[in-house]
């Protein structure tokens, strides 16, 4: 019977081990489709409409544990060999590429001409720009430099009938039509496959530095880099880690908690941040790091992969206001691994697939309606007794409905998405 | 439902809402002023299930007909909504009703050591609400963006009756679709925002401003891509060109020489150890290019003085013309020598003179092409231009617009940048909100079977934009 099927789906049959590897949340593909260009994408959806085929769109599958286990899925839809980058001028500041290019090797051609995109999702070597975009992935600098959707300004989107539509454009001040770019951000690829991206980029800041503060309460770790977070000299990232987060990202302290700094800007401008990073970790009760860290770069890398969470593990993401993280993450007890993100109001709790259902339900309990906590990630076998997103968000109506419009068959990684999108 | 007295349909009485800063006007059938969210939300069912149109207005400073009522129908607007809901320096946010004035929220912010960062040069009067609906930008937003990136939240009416909150608020995210950041921009063609939460942003302790002087606008374009080159992340960078000085000097007296070919405005924001520093770095780029003056602001009265000069431009070429005709459009930022020097290939060609000013940084030109609107036929003749110049932007592989708007005035020009493909998707997409296009209607999309030409028509005995000294008129 499932021969039979195949037959008749789009796409290349594939053997077992492609199957495993393509496998999501414990389903597998009958078939793959790796177009080499957006029209051959296009068309691959057509096709697959024709066939009420669900397809589950892969990047560089560092983010395909996210959202809930796939209603159907019948086809992998693969975006890898579309991975050009069409253009860029370094004088305008922006560029275009795409969606499969790898984000490394867009930061890669970047930062040969002193310039990068502010965006550091986990694993920038196999990440892909279109995957970056669907899982809104923007790394540890959100709250300095914005996220995925204050640095896409144009995109190309396949839709299910085979159209392939754009929007915005490649200048970086722009109203026309629609800003259909933040509609797919964050969107996991359920109204459209992005096919290509235009983004704003920065110029590298000419110095950084790197300061760590040690804390024994939590409560004082979070109040600094609150602090830090409303003065105008913010850092660029600033995370407070548990001691054995601390040592899975390469370093270790004696301290129970640890606030990880990053400082960026004209040189003298990151001497004076870090005398005021310094100022307030001493103020809230904690001790500036004497030694300097040892490859930061490199603990950065951790620090950012680490939010990628285990195999065997629930990894849980609150948002919140900046005030009302605290309480969120009080809730987790001590075995759980905690990092956290002060001037975002975000944090991320790794915890036991056991403990899982009942943190998230006193996390959830703890936001109390302003803000949200999803699973990032969890083991196949957790899925299921697991609410990934929680309640559907307001607005939840149109949301269906704009689904319905765009993608009426529901082809595109059905069931994964808020409210079973 | 919101009062007698806030609502009116006397032909007298809602002649003063048919007009906006753009040229078009039209007739609403009644104008409504509600109080609350809730009476908007009951304003929008009515509307839709009656079948008549309905159009959200405030500062009613758009350029492009965005608030005209081009089908009749209600304008709603928020004179009464004009309320800061709540200032949350804690979190980062400010909760504001649609009527608050731009400029109103960061003088009572910055105080405290805050501001909301967009500034449109109309900031005076347009409204936060009214700066949702079309993403408004202004000068600064090369270094900070636009509103859509300084807006974390919406209360919003359908045309259903419904209010909704979307967007995450003061939390950074929300999973579901950005429908926050789908609806900035959108020009109030699919739902009514009644609240809105923004961002707040630590003022900076200093920002130095330098004027820049040069022979032409080709050095001062050059000088443009050079700072940037150069690694220098200014807050703002403003051209205006010769025949602009003579409107501005005339009517700020800041001291723009009047016989330079073009000016740069540039400004750098930071910490005072720094951006002396960089504002000195931007003074050596510029004079590389070839700039024969570079003056920095001696102090926070020159400086001022300086930028009330730029944002009061539009209001200034009363004094080059009786009437003037401005266009949004952007360009790739290396393309503005190219881009500048067809424009005023244009202006010989056809005898009409345009002025020049815009925010280099980004590329967003506002070419103002000057005329006399009484006289037989010129009216035509300059949104004639106007189409050639918007033609010109997006074959340079820029936009027909940057901040102002598609509105009523670009609809059949946003095919020079979209296809049909691209349009019918942006259509479903407001279907889902607004299935019976009644949210202000005729804006943004063409007219069905239309084709690309000037839509807008010269209405008899028409006044708004002849700008003289007296009058506001911003870009």
């Amino acid at each position: 019977m499932k021969a039979q099927v195949s037959r008749v789906l789009p796409g290349q049959e594939i053997g077992v081990d492609e199957q495993r590897e393509l496998a999501v949340d414990g389903l597998t593909p009958a078939r793959v489709m790796r177009p080499q260009s957006p029209q051959e994408l296009a068309e691959g959806l057509q096709a697959l409409s024709a066939t009420s085929a669900a397809a589950v769109v892969h990047g560089g599958d560092t983010q395909i544990g996210l959202g809930s286990r796939p209603a159907r899925y019948d086809v992998a839809l693969s975006t890898t060999r579309l991975s050009r980058l069409l253009e860029h001028e370094p004088a305008d500041l922006t560029c275009r590429a795409e969606a499969g290019m790898r984000v490394g090797d867009l930061q890669a051609i970047l930062r040969a001409h002193g310039q990068r995109l502010p965006l550091d999702p986990p694993r920038p070597e196999k990440a892909t720009l279109g995957g970056m975009v669907a899982a809104n992935s923007s790394g540890l600098s959100r709250a300095r430099y914005g996220g995925v959707r204050d640095w896409v300004i144009g995109i190309a989107v396949a839709y299910p009938n085979g159209v392939i539509a754009r929007a915005g454009g490649k200048v970086v001040k722009n109203v026309a039509g629609y800003d259909l770019m933040k509609l797919h951000t964050g969107a996991l690829g359920t109204l459209g496959v992005i096919v290509e991206l235009n983004f704003k980029v920065q110029t590298t800041p000419e110095a950084d530095d790197t300061m760590l503060g040690h804390f024994d309460q939590r409560g004082d770790a979070l109040a600094a880099g609150r602090w830090l977070a409303r003065q105008y000299l913010a850092p660029a990232a600033i995370t407070v880690l548990d001691r054995e987060v601390l040592q899975e990202c390469g370093l270790t302290a004696d301290w129970r908690w640890t606030l990880a700094i990053r400082l960026e800007g004209y040189r003298r401008e990151v001497e004076i941040a870090r005398d005021q990073a310094a100022a307030a970790v001493r103020d809230h009760a904690g001790r500036v790091e004497s030694e300097p860290a040892p490859a930061p770069a490199r603990f950065w890398e951790s620090v950012r992969d680490w939010t990628l969470g285990q195999d065997e593990a629930v990894l849980l993401y609150a948002t919140t206001s900046l005030s009302g993280l605290s309480p969120v993450i009080d809730v987790a007890g001590s075995d759980s691994r905690v990092m956290a993100e002060p001037a975002s109001g975000t944090a991320y709790v790794r915890v036991a697939p056991g403990a899982a259902v009942g943190l998230l339900d006193r996390m959830r309990g703890a936001v109390k309606g302003s803000g949200q906590v999803v699973v990032r990630r969890a083991p196949t076998a957790s899925k299921d007794e697991l609410d990934i997103f929680g309640p559907p968000p307001p607005g939840f109506a149109l949301m269906r409905e704009l689904k319905r419009t765009l993608d009426p068959n529901a082809i595109l990684n059905p069931g994964r998405f808020v409210g079973g999108i | 439902m919101v009062g007698e007295r806030y609502a009116f349909t006397d032909p007298y009485e809602v002649r003063l809402y048919q007009y906006d800063a753009s040229p078009e006007t039209a007739l609403p059938d009644a104008v409504v002023i509600p109080g609350s969210a809730e009476e908007v939300a009951q304003v929008a069912r009515i509307c839709a299930e009656e079948g008549v149109p309905i159009v959200a207005r405030s500062g009613a400073s758009s350029l492009c007909g965005g608030t005209v009522p081009v089908e009749g129908g209600v304008v709603i607007t928020f004179a009464r909504m004009d309320h800061i809901l709540e200032i949350d320096l804690e979190n980062l946010r400010a909760v504001v009703e649609p009527g608050v004035v731009n400029l109103a929220l960061s003088q009572v912010l910055r105080p405290r050591g805050f501001y909301y960062v967009p500034d449109p040069s109309s900031q005076g009067a347009c409204t936060i609400g009214g700066n949702v609906g079309t993403n408004a930008g202004g000068p600064h937003t090369l270094l900070y963006g636009v509103t859509v990136n300084h807006v974390t939240g919406l209360e919003v009416a359908l045309t259903t009756g419904e209010l909704l909150q979307l967007g995450p608020g003061k939390a950074s995210e929300l999973s579901g679709y950005d429908l926050t950041g789908l609806l900035c921009g959108s020009e109030g063609t699919m739902a009514i925002v009644t609240k809105i939460w923004v961002r707040l942003t630590p003022v900076p302790p200093v920002s130095k401003t330098l004027l820049a002087v040069f022979d032409d606008v080709t050095t001062a374009s050059n000088a443009v891509s050079t700072v940037i080159a150069s690694g220098i992340l200014p807050a703002a960078i403003e051209m205006m060109d010769h025949l602009s000085i003579q409107a501005v000097e005339a009517a700020s007296h800041a001291g723009y020489p009047l016989d330079a070919g073009a000016v740069l405005l540039l400004e750098v924001d930071g910490i005072a150890e720094v951006a002396g520093d960089v504002a000195r770095r931007m003074a050596e780029c510029c004079r590389a290019e070839g700039a024969r003056e570079v003056r920095l602001a001696r102090d926070e009265a020159e400086r001022q003085a300086l930028w009330k000069g730029r944002k009061g431009a539009f209001s200034a070429m009363g004094r080059l013309s009786p009437d003037f005709y401005v266009m949004d459009g952007v360009v790739p930022r290396t393309r503005l020598p190219a881009t500048l020097d067809a424009i005023g290939k244009i202006s010989e060609r056809t005898g009409f003179k345009i002025c020049n000013v815009f925010h280099a940084g980004d590329g967003n030109l506002h070419p103002l092409v000057l005329f006399d609107g009484f006289k037989e036929g010129e009216y035509e003749q300059v949104l004639r231009i106007g189409d050639e110049i918007l033609k010109l932007c997006a074959d340079q592989g820029g936009s027909i617009t940057g901040e102002h708007g598609i509105g009523l005035e670009k609809r059949e020009n946003i095919r020079y940048v979209f296809s049909d493909q691209d349009l019918s998707v942006m259509d479903q997409v407001r279907r889902v909100f607004d299935p019976g296009l009644r949210m202000n209607p005729g804006k943004v999309f063409p007219a069905a079977g239309g084709e690309a030409k000037p839509a807008v028509r010269m209405p008899a005995g028409k006044t708004t934009g002849r700008a003289g000294p007296g009058d506001e008129i911003w870009v």
